[in-house]
């Protein structure tokens, strides 16, 4: 997902995720799962790298959709 | 769609009271602002004058020097706009900077007051804070020049160079803006994805619309949501000023919400590429316009119509000319303070360090890349040679490559394998994040050429033997 922005392959996605990748990559799981991903501060700073991310991730969506 | 209707034809001028008179004038109801809430004017000349009270207590005078070392916020422009009014000379520093770069920065300006925050910020996709300024007098030295405005930039010798900018300079590029065709127009509103710190957001978004009359919005995140919710706030006639990045953001939205008030979107740095101007035009059907300017000297030239893509039309007031492959932007003045790298300028002659070309029949210039090592990330310059310098200057890096390749890159020799582990963090100390390698790798050794030079081309780099961790 993080490959589509700047059009890299996915070997070229490093570990560390910058701000601007960052709103990448929240926008295309909003987009892709068609709900708002509502992350505070603590959340959005555990999502600096890829494998926080993806724990992040896991947690928000195994969430019911809602508020 | 023209501003000439508004625009005086004489430039305007500047008075000791420009601040006042070219910023701060309004009706008190006027909404000026919009950090999270709505600021009129009656409430930033209130915040201003909060703020020259403290500085001025603080021993800060006409000719004084202070800094600025606050993220994009109301404290940061009123701040900014009481240090003016009083006549002292601001220094801007970028809040990512590490305390290391603050110091070292402040250790070279020594400016009499800094203005700096309270508490750590919140991290993550904001496009301005609410922070709590503090203002302390230090043992600086006044100005050692007349300008209003210093800032910092990445240097390729290492040590960053000094960018000045008068008041007077400063006027005119408003000025510029007012006759350019294509701006937000006095009663528009502006929603502000730039950083305000720097070039674009300040001069373009802060300046400007101040003086024109026309409603800077900052968006509480920089989601797409919460920029297109921005937009949707208010029903004049909107202008999204960005990067390139911005625009790729908000193109990747493959049904946005209809919003007739949504005019154009303008970008700086960078050109945006074809693909995505291609999909940002289709899918919001307004106006992608694209600006080429430098903090030197603010806006040189653009396509505020995306008429001319990938060429732009240098700005009224501006005289560029090609030498030798490069740009060269006429400035009477050197833009540099203290010593500086004598090819930056020379007899009235900005270098750019920009490769492009000017068509002399239609006056159109077109950017083709930079001659140097600078980069740029997110919209901001970064010099790879201050990177790859600081990263062979740390212990145990027996040689360093720096590279841009989509990131920044990094490769270093460091033979004990305890040196190694603490590179990471050793960085992080000495460079904002924004400067910072992507990724580190360790290798065995770098590659050469025949004459021991060594090696920059990425796929050269790639096959370095990465050394195994012990």
């Amino acid at each position: 997902m993080l490959a589509s922005y700047g059009e890299r392959s996915p070997e070229q996605v490093r570990e560390r995720i910058d701000s601007l990748e960052l709103a990448w990559l929240v926008h295309q799981v909003e987009q892709r799962h068609g709900r708002m991903l509502d992350l505070d501060d603590d959340v959005l700073v555990r999502m600096t790298t890829v494998t926080g991310a993806v724990e992040v991730l896991a947690e928000v969506l195994a969430e019911p959709a809602g508020d | 769609m023209s501003n000439t209707g508004w625009a005086t034809g004489a430039p305007l001028t500047t008075t000791p009271d420009w601040v006042d008179e070219l910023l701060l004038a309004g009706d008190d109801r006027d909404v000026c602002l919009h950090f999270g809430s709505p600021v009129d004017r009656a409430a930033l000349r209130h915040a201003v004058a909060d703020r020259e009270n403290t500085l001025r207590r603080l021993g800060l005078a006409r000719g004084g020097a202070i800094a600025l070392r606050l993220p994009p916020s109301l404290a940061y422009a009123a701040n900014l706009l009481a240090a003016w009014r009083i006549g002292a000379q601001v220094a801007l520093l970028d809040h990512r900077l590490t305390a290391f770069e603050t110091d070292r920065a402040l250790d070279r300006l020594q400016p009499q007051v800094v203005v700096s925050f309270t508490g750590t910020l919140p991290g993550g996709l904001r496009a301005f804070y609410d922070v709590t300024d503090v203002a302390q007098a230090r043992d600086g030295h006044p100005a050692a020049t007349g300008h209003a405005v210093i800032q910092l930039s990445s240097g390729s010798t290492g040590p960053s160079k000094v960018i000045a900018r008068t008041a007077e300079q400063l006027v005119a590029e408003i000025d510029r803006y007012t006759r350019m065709d294509g701006v937000p127009l006095p009663g528009e509103r502006v929603v502000l994805l730039a950083s305000v710190v720097h070039v674009l957001g300040l001069v373009g978004g802060l300046l400007y619309c101040l003086h024109a009359g026309v409603e800077l919005v900052l968006p509480e995140r920089l989601t797409v949501d919460a920029i297109l919710r921005a937009v949707a706030a208010g029903d004049a006639p909107t202008t999204l000023l960005g990067v390139p990045f911005h625009t790729e953001l908000l193109a990747s939205n493959p049904n946005p919400p209809k919003l007739p008030q949504l005019k154009r979107m303008t970008t700086g740095g960078e050109l945006v590429r074809a693909e995505v101007a291609q999909r940002f035009t289709d899918r919001y059907g307004i106006v992608l316009g694209n600006m080429y300017g430098m903090t030197e000297v603010g806006v040189i030239a653009t396509d505020l119509f995306g008429e001319h893509r990938p060429s732009l039309m240098p700005a009224p007031g501006i005289t560029v000319r090609e030498s030798g492959g490069e740009l060269l932007i006429a400035t009477p003045e050197s833009p540099y303070v203290g010593l500086s790298d004598p090819t930056r300028w020379v007899d009235g002659w900005l270098h750019t360090k920009d490769a492009g070309r000017v068509d002399p029949a239609t006056g159109l210039m077109t950017v083709l890349g930079r001659l140097d090592s600078q980069v740029s990330v997110g919209g901001l310059k970064v010099d790879l040679t201050e990177v790859e310098h600081t990263l062979a200057a740390l212990p145990g890096v027996e040689s360093a490559v720096v590279v841009y390749d989509g990131g920044i890159e990094a490769y270093a020799v460091v033979p004990d394998a305890a040196a190694a582990a603490t590179l990471e963090g050793e960085l992080a100390v000495r460079l904002a994040p924004y400067k910072r390698p992507r990724v580190l790798h360790i290798v065995e050794q770098l590659p050469r050429t025949a004459t021991g030079k060594l090696v920059r081309d990425h796929a050269v780099l790639r096959t370095a033997d990465a050394k195994p961790a012990t």
